[in-house]
């Protein structure tokens, strides 16, 4: 695929729209929020992203990865007209018609916003099909926030109710939103758990203690979806590196329900 | 389909194939003295019932390192060249039964869903002609598993010892094609063939199934986990463990390829995330994990287990960790005895 556009994000976050080479993929290329593909560098090899951009868009999909190590320094190191290569779309898939009609509550802390990010905007352009929206997202520092520029649209939008936050000591002197961690700012937005999805990505620790309050909050654990990240190479149940149990995260995931999550191994 | 075939009637028919450009792969005298499957071009160098191949068939349809494509810079564009499917027609002779079954067994796997193209094009390629093992070593234990000495499992042909020659029984489409195919070196004449190895009981593998299922905590793997190296010597030589990784390899030019490369689940960095979280982080669960996979994970998702009990990870294991062992110990605890 080519590189149409990279934006810097933060410091050490991009994200790439990339178009496809091949008109004939580019015509019937289709995915599934939540969806993730293998994106390569020549030469360095292959990583695992989820496709950040929304599943009613079609002709191009969008990355955001974080430099981390040989393949993403690598990437970064790509610009607009360069060619990556992708395979995908595979996994499964946020269980969005299961949600229509209900309120829905996004949480996310650092670059765990890119897969959440497909789901918002994916229900932000069919908006009518569902209710209430709730997004809180949280990062280390304002430094740290991905997508600013659409935070700043779904902070205007009058659908739309946006909490973000930074740990404490992230915030810089003009920083006009919450201090602290996700869990809490989650306890404080208080989304109703009537008729509501919570849909969660980040840090396995922030994952580990916005649970529990969600739960307070009486959302259900088979209504809370996220997604495990566990490493993978071939990303089709063959290479065995994503087992957790009798799972295969690469084709069973990356999505799951916290009641799925519950009754697996503690492997991820 | 059952036939008999002579010791003599077996060189020319290797003969006849290698010079109609067949592979022939056979058990056969390494550089170093051991035994592996290797191309030979006459029966003379093959070693037809001899001690175990030190590495297993995988290596025939999966080789340890194989280019996936190569890549090439075109301005801003890059060029992939796919590696050329295998299609030279090849003849396994002489495979132990055990080796045949873990090919099958891993059909399942290379099958789902997405199909592995380079694993089925040397599957179509390849005929599996193999010879029922006249005894069993101490560290086999294929009648454990549920095989026997002469299994037929993911055969075409299966040659059964029968005094100074072999009978010769066509077991699939593909194996009868093969001996109607070259049938002057076969004959009808009746043979007896020698009696195979007796089998014993075998495991409960439904009890141990159910036993790891509800027992991912346990104190045995703990144990093993003390005992075992990571060296993954156990997973590199096992017909069934088929764990890859993908590798790109450049020499910085505008060039390079894109290997699979095999991989064991023995060593920490397999699942290490980048952030350097582990899942499993320790050596007990990197034991666990093989023992699921092969016992529980795999047997679930494909109804096999991966294992044919060639006794191989016995032999090659630095640290005694022995799967048989482990096995009884499991069964023991499944039917409730202290083990
Ligand atoms: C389903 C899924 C979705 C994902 N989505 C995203 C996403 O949207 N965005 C994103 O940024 N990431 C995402 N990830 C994570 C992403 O796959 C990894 O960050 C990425 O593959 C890292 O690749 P790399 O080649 O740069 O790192 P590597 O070069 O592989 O380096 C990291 C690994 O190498 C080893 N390593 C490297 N250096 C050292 C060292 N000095 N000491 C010890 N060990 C070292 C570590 O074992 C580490 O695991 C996702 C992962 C999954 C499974
Ligand atoms: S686990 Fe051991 S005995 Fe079983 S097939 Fe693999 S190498 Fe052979
Ligand atoms: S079980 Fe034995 S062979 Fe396998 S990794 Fe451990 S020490 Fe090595
Ligand atoms: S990533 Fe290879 S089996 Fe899941």
């Amino acid at each position: 695929m080519t590189i149409a556009e990279a934006v810097d994000e933060t410091p050490d976050t991009r994200t790439f729209r990339l178009t496809f080479q091949d008109p004939a993929v580019a015509e019937t290329f289709a995915f599934e929020a939540g969806q993730f593909g293998e994106y390569s560098a020549f030469g360095a090899g292959e990583s695992t992203f989820c496709i950040a951009s929304p599943s009613t868009r079609r002709g191009y999909v969008e990355c955001t990865f974080k430099k981390a190590g040989k393949v993403t320094t690598a990437l970064s190191d790509l610009n607009a007209g360069d060619t990556i290569g992708f395979r995908g779309p595979y996994g499964n898939n946020f269980p969005l018609d299961k949600m229509e009609g209900a309120n829905l509550v996004f949480v996310a802390g650092g670059i765990g916003l890119a897969p959440v990010r497909s789901v918002i905007w994916t229900v932000l352009d069919e908006r009518e099909k569902y209710g209430d929206v709730t997004i809180v997202y949280g990062a280390r520092s304002v430094s740290d926030l991905v997508y600013k520029r659409e935070l700043e649209e779904w902070a205007g939008r009058a659908d739309v109710k946006l909490w973000q936050t930074v740990d404490p000591g992230g915030e810089t002197p003009d920083w006009k939103g919450e201090i602290g961690f996700v869990p809490t700012i989650v306890e404080k937005a208080a989304p109703s758990a009537d008729n509501a999805f919570a849909i969660l990505c980040g840090p396995p620790i922030m994952i580990k203690f916005t649970l529990p309050v969600l739960q307070k909050l009486g959302f259900q654990d088979s209504r809370v979806y996220t997604t495990l990240e566990n490493r993978m190479k071939c990303g089709i149940g063959k290479c065995g590196r994503c087992n957790i149990g009798p799972v295969y995260v690469c084709k069973d995931g990356p999505v799951f329900s916290a009641e799925e999550i519950a009754r697996l191994p503690q492997e991820f | 389909m059952t036939k008999a075939i002579t010791k003599e009637a077996l060189t020319g028919l290797v003969a006849e194939l290698t010079a109609a450009g067949v592979r022939v792969i056979a058990p056969a005298k390494a550089a170093d003295g051991g035994t592996d499957y290797r191309a030979i071009f006459t029966l003379a160098d093959a070693i037809l019932g001899g001690e175990m191949p030190r590495r297993s068939l995988r290596a025939v349809f999966q080789p340890p390192t194989e280019a996936v494509f190569g890549w090439e810079r075109k301005g801003t564009g890059i060029e992939l060249t796919p590696a050329a499917a295998a299609s030279q027609p090849q003849v396994v002779l002489g495979a132990r039964p055990c080796d045949a079954a873990g090919v099958n067994v891993l059909d399942k796997v290379m099958g789902w869903d997405y199909k592995d193209d380079m694993w089925f094009a040397r599957r179509e390629a390849t005929t599996i002609i193999s010879l029922a093992c006249a005894e069993m070593a101490p560290t086999c234990f294929c009648d454990k598993i549920g095989l026997s000495a002469d299994a037929t499992v993911g055969a075409d042909v299966l040659l059964r010892p029968a005094g100074e020659g072999y009978t010769a029984e066509a077991l699939t489409a593909k194996g009868e094609a093969f001996v109607s195919g070259h049938a002057r070196w076969f004959s009808d004449e009746p043979v007896t063939a020698d009696p195979a190895p007796p089998s014993r009981e075998a495991f409960p593998l439904d009890k141990i199934e159910e036993w790891l299922e509800g027992h991912f905590e346990d104190a045995l793997w703990a144990d093993l986990g003390l005992r075992c190296l990571g060296c993954g010597a156990c997973t590199s030589i096992c017909p069934t463990c088929h764990c890859f990784d993908i590798v790109d390899e450049t020499d910085g030019t505008a060039a390079g390829t894109r290997r699979r490369n095999w991989d064991t689940c023995q060593t920490g960095l397999f699942t290490v995330h980048t952030s350097g979280h582990n899942p499993r982080a320790d050596q007990a669960s990197r034991c666990r994990q093989r023992i699921l996979h092969k016992f529980e994970i795999y047997p679930k998702r494909f109804e096999a287990v991966l294992c044919t009990g060639c006794g191989r990870c016995v032999q090659a294991c630095p640290a005694g960790v022995i799967v048989p062992e482990i096995l009884d110990s499991i069964a023991q605890r499944a039917n409730g005895g202290a083990a």
